[in-house]
């Protein structure tokens, strides 16, 4: 039994000296004159190269180069941080497999990780020094080398920045998930790398792997664009409750596109018109009347000095306007509605006649306030 | 009627732009900081004036084409979704190619129906210059020049190099 286990153990002990052998004949070719003189410098001795090239030769071919660098890195007995850059600068190229992109993504976010542990020097483990080790990584970023490249591998070919939120194709290629959103409802559903067909469903998923490695490696970046889509999502959350203040505003603003949001209302209104009754278009026909006589009395008085005090002010506040528009808009229907439930509907008028009787109301309205801005 | 509301796309508000716009503006940003760190070979590329969406290009003609040595100025337009509809790349210096409409325009698959949200303004001019060096008579625009240039590759190569040397030089 005991020569059994010498005899299985016995061939694992002799191959293991050749391979001793293969590796330092190796480390000539592994390791660069270059690089050789640098760790000179650092003050490093054969046996500590010697060391490291053995580790390195343990770890797959493709991730040599790197891993070799950060084994040296951790093993410098000093901690001179110019000394640890300058290893780190060390002109060896980084070998990012371009063809290969989701799995280089991932290793070079990995990497990134575990050399950051050696930097920091810190031996906590668990959650705490993940988050830690993002803060560390943006701060030290521009000192590594391979930054640049790795912002090159992860940003959107669309935006060109960062990839938010990335979502990737069936094809292999990740974007932002807004941008590919975009980009399937603008150009067609196929990928805007590689033209192959893209399926919904998919488009709309995040890379969670993806989407966490990138907040890890820019987390400063990730969080100013966090903060910026959340103004765009309370921005749309103060309109979207009263969409027809948009009209009012692209009026007022003549802003970029006034035309979508005025159509839209348009035939938001007219849908409503033609799904309930002739009496709604009666009562459309009298919100005009409504509107025509409300322009020479009391309330033109009370809204225009509303409108007079905010253009005194000058610059206008959004939620400011939004209300006001609001204000307008329950106005007027409630005028509108107290009135149709005590005059009985006249059941002459179509349908038809309502969306130009609108469009009239709210080119009314609008010279209205245009006149009360003038004031 | 609602025309009123129309118009106007050059008074600017001081609300929020929309979301698309400033995308696009962004994008466009970002692109003339990339061109100006890795220009591409021969071409150069930029704003016109405070316009973001409009701007001025030149290629140099490529050695070894009739266009050799001649310097080709372009105009390029981004409409307001830019990377999701292709810009407008007009030569401004007249050209005698098949795939150059007589005005200017330039006739490519990639800003038509080929456009890709993925290209760039730099692989744009990559694709103009490479019509320099291949240009594809099956497609052409001018039909004259694209059966000379099919029949009679000499005459063609003649009179592309005279109008070189006549406009672009």
């Amino acid at each position: 039994m005991v020569e059994n286990g010498e005899q299985i153990r016995s061939p694992v002990i002799r191959k293991k000296s050749p391979l001793m052998e293969s590796n330092s004949q190796n480390m000539a070719s592994l390791i660069s004159p270059r690089f050789k003189s640098a760790a000179a410098m650092a003050g490093w001795d054969e046996e500590a190269l010697l060391l490291a090239a053995l580790i390195v030769e343990d770890t797959p071919d493709r991730d040599s180069k790197q891993k070799k660098r950060l084994v040296l890195s951790s093993k410098s007995p000093l901690s001179n941080s110019s000394r640890k850059r300058r290893a780190l600068r060390n002109p060896q190229p980084i070998v990012l497999d371009l063809d290969e992109e989701e799995t280089s993504k991932k290793d070079s976010g990995k990497k990134k990780r575990e050399k950051k542990n050696c930097v920091g020097e810190e031996s906590k483990v668990g959650e705490k020094e993940l988050t830690k080790k993002g803060s560390d990584v943006d701060s030290n970023s521009s000192g590594l080398p391979c930054m640049d490249k790795l912002r090159e591998e992860l940003s959107c070919a669309i935006c060109l920045e960062i990839c938010f939120e990335p979502s990737t194709t069936p094809c292999g290629h990740s974007f932002c998930r807004k941008c590919l959103k975009s980009a399937a409802d603008k150009c067609g559903k196929k990928c805007p790398k590689c033209r192959q067909l893209i399926s919904n469903g998919r488009s709309c998923t995040v890379n969670t792997v993806l989407w966490n490695t990138i907040q890890l490696l820019f987390p400063q970046e990730i969080e100013a664009r966090k903060v910026a889509a959340s103004a765009i999502n309370n921005r749309q959350a103060v309109q979207n409750p009263i969409p027809e203040t948009t009209f009012y505003t692209s009026t007022r603003n003549r802003s970029l596109q006034p035309y979508p949001y005025s159509r839209g209302m348009n035939s938001r209104r007219n849908e409503a018109v033609t799904t309930q009754d002739e009496e709604d278009a009666a009562l459309a026909r009298r919100l005009q009347r409504e509107i025509d006589r409300e322009n020479n009395n009391r309330r033109t008085s009370a809204l225009s000095s509303i409108v007079r005090a905010r253009s005194r002010r000058g610059v206008s506040n959004q939620d400011e306007d939004a209300a006001f528009a609001l204000r307008l808009q329950r106005n007027e229907f409630m005028q509108a509605f107290r009135n149709s439930s005590q005059e009985p509907s006249s059941s002459s008028s179509s349908t038809l006649l309502a969306g130009p009787n609108l469009r009239a109301m709210a080119t009314r309205a609008m010279n209205l306030r245009n006149r009360d801005r003038r004031v | 009627m609602i025309s009123g509301g129309g118009g106007g796309r050059s008074s600017s508000s001081s609300w929020a732009p929309t979301t698309s716009v400033s995308a696009s503006g962004k994008r466009i940003q970002r692109e003339m900081v990339e061109l100006n760190n890795d220009p591409p070979p021969h071409c150069s590329a930029g704003p016109k004036g405070d316009n973001l969406y409009h701007w001025i290009a030149t290629i140099i003609g490529t050695p070894g084409t009739p266009y050799q040595g001649g310097i080709f100025f372009l105009d390029i337009i981004f409409p307001t979704d830019y990377p999701f509809m292709p810009p407008q790349v007009v030569f401004k210096t007249r050209i005698y190619h098949c795939n150059v409409e007589p005005d200017g325009r330039v006739s490519m698959g990639i800003l038509k129906d080929g456009w890709s949200p993925a290209l760039t303004i730099t692989k744009v001019l990559l694709a103009v210059r490479s019509i320099f060096t291949n240009p594809d008579p099956y497609n052409a625009v001018v039909p004259g020049i694209a059966h000379l240039y099919l029949g009679d590759r000499a005459k063609h190569d003649d009179i592309a190099a005279e109008w070189t040397v006549r406009f672009a030089k």
